[in-house]
C-alpha cells in the first residue's frame, strides 16, 4: 500500500516536471521568432560601453546596437563578458558579435569584421603633477596596459614598429591591468606611473575624474575600430553591415556619435570594403603549441608557488597566535579576535587584497612603491588564511578530551609544557583532514592575486588565450593545478599516516 | 602527623550544592576508601582534594602545609609555587586511566619526573623498569596505550602515578571502565601497594575489596559523610539506614 502512495507519487512529479520543461521548451521556441542579437562587450569601457549610475548598461556601441536592432526587428541583448574570455564566448555562440571600442589593427585576421567605423589613437596617461611631459620621460617608469589591449599591441606586439618596442624597453615595468578602473587607482596611489590606452576612453576618463591626469601630446600609434564577428559569419555580419550603412545614410550613426562626443572620431564610410581572411589557418602542429603554451604558463607557476609556500609558512604560525587570543581569558582580546576572524571569514578574499594593496594610499596617503604589490599578496593571503587555521586549531584543540588536560595537571605539568607537551601533538592529529582542505583551496585560491593585478600562473593562462584566441592555456592551466594539488594531497596523506602511530 | 587534613568543605555546581561540610583526616600509611551511590559527592570530594576542583568554603593542608585558608568564610589559595610544591605531595588515578595517547607506556611514566621534577634521566628509567616489572608489564615499554587492554593501560596509569614519588595516592573508581576479569588484576595491584604501606584514598563501588583492603571507610550520601568507622563497623554492621539501604543494593547486584 504505502509503496503504490510513493510510486504513485513519483509518477506525479515526474510528470510535472515533464510538463514543466516542454512548456518552458515552447516559450523559449516561440521567443525565437523575434531572434535576439547578443553583444559581447566590456563593462568597463565608457563611452563605449558602460554601467552608468543608474545600473543601466549605456554608451556609444550599445546605442548603436540598439539602432540596429530596432531596425531588423532584432532584440537586443547587452552581455558584459570578461575581456580575457571574449573569444571563447564568440566560440561557443554565448555571443553573437563583440561590440565595444575592439580594435582591428593585428587582430585583422582573427574575426569576421565590419568595415572600420571609429579611427582612435594610442595614447599616455600620466598624474598630473608627475613631471612625465613626453615619451622619454617614460624611461624607468611602471606603465600600465590593459591584457590583450590594443595599447599593449601597439607597444609589444608582432606589428609594433621599433619605435615603440625600444619605448616599452625602457620602461622599468610593463604592467597588465584587468580592467581600467583598477590602472586608474593604481596611477592614483603611485604604485603605477602611466597608463597607455585609447584616446576616447583617455578623454573620457580623465574629464570623469576630476582632471586628475593629463595626456601626453604625442600618440603611440593611431588605430581603427570595428565590429567583430566569429571568423566566417559573413552573413550576420553582411545584416549588421547593410544596417549600419543605412543609418549613415539617414543621418542617424552621427547624431549618436556626437551624443557620445565622438564624432571627430567616427570614420564610417561606404566606400570601405571588408577584410579578406576566409583562408587563415593556424601552421602550428597541436603538440609545438602545447609545449610552447606550458612554458609561457611556468612563469606563472613559479609566482603561484610563491604565494602557496609564503602564505602557508606565514599563516600556519599567526594562526595558532590567533587562536591563543580566540581561547584567552580577557573578555576583550577575545572579542577583537572573535570580530577578526567574523569579517575576514565573512568577506571575499578578492576584496580583502584589494584593501590591503590600496588602503595605504587611499586610507593612510602613503604612497607604497612597485614591489609591494608581490607583499600585498602574500599579507593579505597570510591574514585570511591564518583566520580559517585558527578556527581549525581551536577546533582540533577542543577535541582533546579534558582528562588529558587534567592527567597533565596532576603531573605538575606547567601550561606552556602541558600545551606543547600534551595537548599540541593531540590538536595536529585531529586537524589533519580540515588542514588538507585548506591548503588544496589555497592551492586553487592563488590564482586571486588577479585581483591586484599580481601575474600567477592563472592570469598568465587568461592571457595567453586571450592573445592566442584559444582555450588551450586554460586546460594546461587545469592540469598545472591539478598536478599541484595532486602533490599536495600525496603529501598530506603521508603525513596523517606518520601520525597513524598513536590513537 | 596527618598527610591530609581538610576541614568543613563546601562545594557547589551552578545552584547545586555538591559537597555539605565535609572534614576528614589521613594519617600515614592509612587506606581509606570511599563509598556511596553515584552523585552523592564522593568523586567531587576526591577531585577537590586533588584540586582538580576549587572549592567554595573550608581549608585543606597537605602534610603540615596549608593550600586552601579560610578567610572569614571564603577559601583562600596559597601561592601558585606553593601549590605546585603541593601538587608533588598526591598523585591521582582516574577512572579513565587519561594515558597520553601519543607517549610510548615508557615515555607516559618517564616524561613528568624527568622534566618537571628534573630528575636524573637513568635514576628516572631505572625505576620506570622496576615499576613496569611490578605491574607485570616489563615487555610493554615500547607499546602505545591504544595497543594495550584497559587493565594494563590502567597498570601504567598506577605506574605513572608512583614515578612521582607522591606521598599519597587517589584513586577515582579506578576499576569503573574495566571488564569483571580485569577489574581483579587492578585490585591486586592496589592491595600490594597497602602491604607496602602506601597512603591511599579509593572511591570504589567494591564492596569486598573495600572491607579487606581498607583501614577506614567512608560513606557518603548527599553530599555528606553519613557513616565512618572501620570496614566492620560501616560494611559488616552499618547503623544509618541510608548505608544499610546501599550495601543491599549493592549485593543484590553482586
Amino acid at each position: 500500500m504505502n509503496l503504490k502512495k510513493i510510486s504513485l507519487l513519483r509518477i506525479t512529479v515526474i510528470l510535472f516536471i515533464t510538463y514543466a520543461l516542454t512548456t518552458g521548451f515552447t516559450f523559449y521556441c516561440a521567443a525565437d521568432d523575434n531572434k535576439t542579437f547578443t553583444v559581447g562587450f566590456d563593462a568597463e569601457f565608457p563611452p563605449y560601453g558602460y554601467k552608468d549610475e543608474s545600473g543601466e548598461y549605456v554608451g556609444f556601441d550599445l546605442d548603436l546596437a540598439e539602432e540596429v536592432c530596432e531596425r531588423k526587428g532584432w532584440i537586443l541583448k547587452k552581455q558584459p563578458i570578461d575581456w580575457n574570455s571574449k573569444d571563447m564566448e564568440l566560440k561557443t555562440g554565448a555571443i553573437d558579435c563583440i561590440w565595444n571600442g575592439f580594435t582591428m589593427n593585428g587582430r585583422e585576421d582573427k574575426y569576421t569584421w565590419t568595415t572600420p567605423y571609429v579611427d582612435n589613437s594610442q595614447v599616455v596617461i600620466v598624474k598630473k603633477d608627475s613631471g612625465i611631459e613626453d615619451l622619454s620621460g617614460l624611461a624607468g617608469k611602471t606603465v600600465a596596459v590593459q591584457s590583450d589591449s590594443s595599447a599593449l599591441a601597439a607597444l609589444t606586439g608582432d606589428d609594433a614598429t621599433e619605435e615603440n618596442k625600444n619605448l616599452a624597453a625602457s620602461f622599468k615595468e610593463l604592467q597588465q591591468v584587468g580592467d581600467y578602473n583598477s590602472a586608474f587607482l593604481n596611477l592614483e596611489s603611485g604604485a603605477i606611473d602611466a597608463i597607455c590606452m585609447d584616446i576616447g576612453v583617455a578623454n573620457y576618463e580623465i574629464k570623469s575624474r576630476g582632471n586628475l591626469f593629463v595626456m601626453l601630446d604625442k600618440h603611440i600609434s593611431s588605430e581603427e575600430y570595428g565590429i567583430g564577428f566569429l571568423l566566417g559569419n559573413t552573413e550576420l555580419r553582411d545584416e549588421v553591415q547593410e544596417t549600419l550603412w543605412e543609418m549613415l545614410g539617414d543621418g542617424t550613426f552621427l547624431r549618436i556619435a556626437e551624443k557620445w562626443g565622438l564624432e571627430s572620431s567616427v570614420c564610417l564610410s561606404a566606400e570601405d570594403s571588408y577584410i579578406d581572411n576566409t583562408s587563415m589557418e593556424n601552421s602550428q602542429s597541436l603538440i609545438e603549441r602545447f609545449l610552447s603554451i606550458s612554458k609561457q604558463l611556468m612563469g606563472g607557476l613559479g609566482a603561484s608557488l610563491a604565494i602557496f609556500f609564503l602564505t602557508l609558512l606565514f599563516s600556519m604560525p599567526l594562526g595558532l597566535l590567533i587562536t591563543a587570543g580566540r581561547m584567552s581569558k580577557l573578555t576583550p582580546l577575545r572579542w577583537i579576535v572573535k570580530i577578526y576572524i567574523s569579517i575576514l571569514r565573512g568577506t571575499p578574499l578578492m576584496l580583502q587584497l584589494l584593501v590591503v594593496f590600496f588602503g595605504p594610499y587611499f586610507i593612510f596617503g602613503i604612497n607604497t612603491p612597485a614591489s609591494y604589490r608581490f607583499y600585498a599578496v602574500i599579507i593579505g593571503f597570510t591574514l585570511n588564511y591564518a583566520a580559517y587555521f585558527a578556527e581549525i586549531y581551536r577546533s582540533g584543540i577542543q577535541a582533546v578530551p579534558k582528562g588529558q588536560y587534567e592527567a597533565a595537571d596532576i603531573l605538575g605539568y606547567s601550561r606552556k609544557q602541558r600545551f606543547f607537551k600534551i595537548i599540541f601533538p593531540q590538536m595536529v592529529k585531529n586537524i589533519i583532514p580540515s588542514v588538507t582542505n585548506e591548503v588544496i583551496t589555497l592551492v586553487k585560491d592563488t590564482s586571486l592575486a588577479f585581483a591586484i593585478s599580481y601575474t600567477e600562473m592563472f592570469t598568465l593562462a587568461k592571457q595567453v588565450a586571450a592573445a592566442e584566441t584559444t582555450i588551450m592555456p586554460l586546460f594546461i592551466a587545469g592540469i598545472f593545478y591539478y598536478i599541484f594539488n595532486f602533490v599536495v594531497a600525496f603529501v598530506m596523506e603521508y603525513i596523517e599516516k606518520k601520525l597513524n602511530y598513536f590513537r | 602527623m596527618s598527610l591530609l587534613e581538610i576541614n568543613n568543605i563546601e562545594k557547589s555546581f551552578d545552584n547545586l550544592q555538591v559537597l555539605k561540610d565535609i572534614s576528614l583526616s589521613v594519617d600515614q600509611t592509612e587506606v581509606i576508601s570511599i563509598l556511596g551511590p553515584s552523585g552523592s559527592g564522593k568523586s567531587t570530594l576526591l577531585r577537590c582534594m586533588a584540586m582538580l576542583e576549587t572549592i567554595d568554603g573550608g581549608d585543606m593542608s597537605y602534610c603540615g602545609e596549608k593550600a586552601v585558608t579560610s578567610v572569614s568564610g571564603s577559601p583562600v589559595y596559597a601561592s601558585k609555587a606553593q601549590i605546585k610544591k603541593i601538587r608533588g605531595y598526591f598523585g591521582l588515578v582516574f577512572q579513565n586511566f587519561n594515558l597520553f595517547p601519543h607517549y610510548s607506556v615508557i615515555k607516559n611514566i618517564t616524561d613528568a619526573p624527568i622534566h618537571v621534577q628534573r630528575r636524573p634521566k637513568s635514576e628516572v628509567y631505572e625505576e620506570a623498569y622496576i615499576l613496569l616489572k611490578k605491574m607485570g608489564l616489563e615487555d610493554k615499554e615500547n607499546y602505545y596505550p591504544y595497543q594495550l587492554s584497559g587493565g594494563q593501560q590502567q597498570r601504567v596509569a598506577i605506574a605513572r602515578a608512583l614515578s612521582m614519588k607522591p606521598k599519597m595516592l587517589f584513586f577515582d573508581e579506578p576499576t569503573s571502565a574495566l571488564d569483571p576479569e580485569l577489574t581483579a588484576e587492578i585490585l591486586k595491584v592496589l592491595r600490594s601497594l597497602a602491604d607496602e604501606k602506601m597512603t591511599m584514598i579509593i572511591v570504589t563501588h567494591e564492596i569486598d575489596f573495600a572491607r579487606s583492603v581498607s583501614d577506614r571507610v567512608i560513606f557518603m550520601d548527599g553530599g555528606i559523610i553519613v557513616e565512618e568507622g572501620s570496614p566492620k563497623e560501616v560494611i559488616d554492621n552499618p547503623q544509618n539506614e541510608r548505608t544499610k539501604a546501599f550495601l543491599k543494593k549493592m549485593s543484590v547486584n553482586s
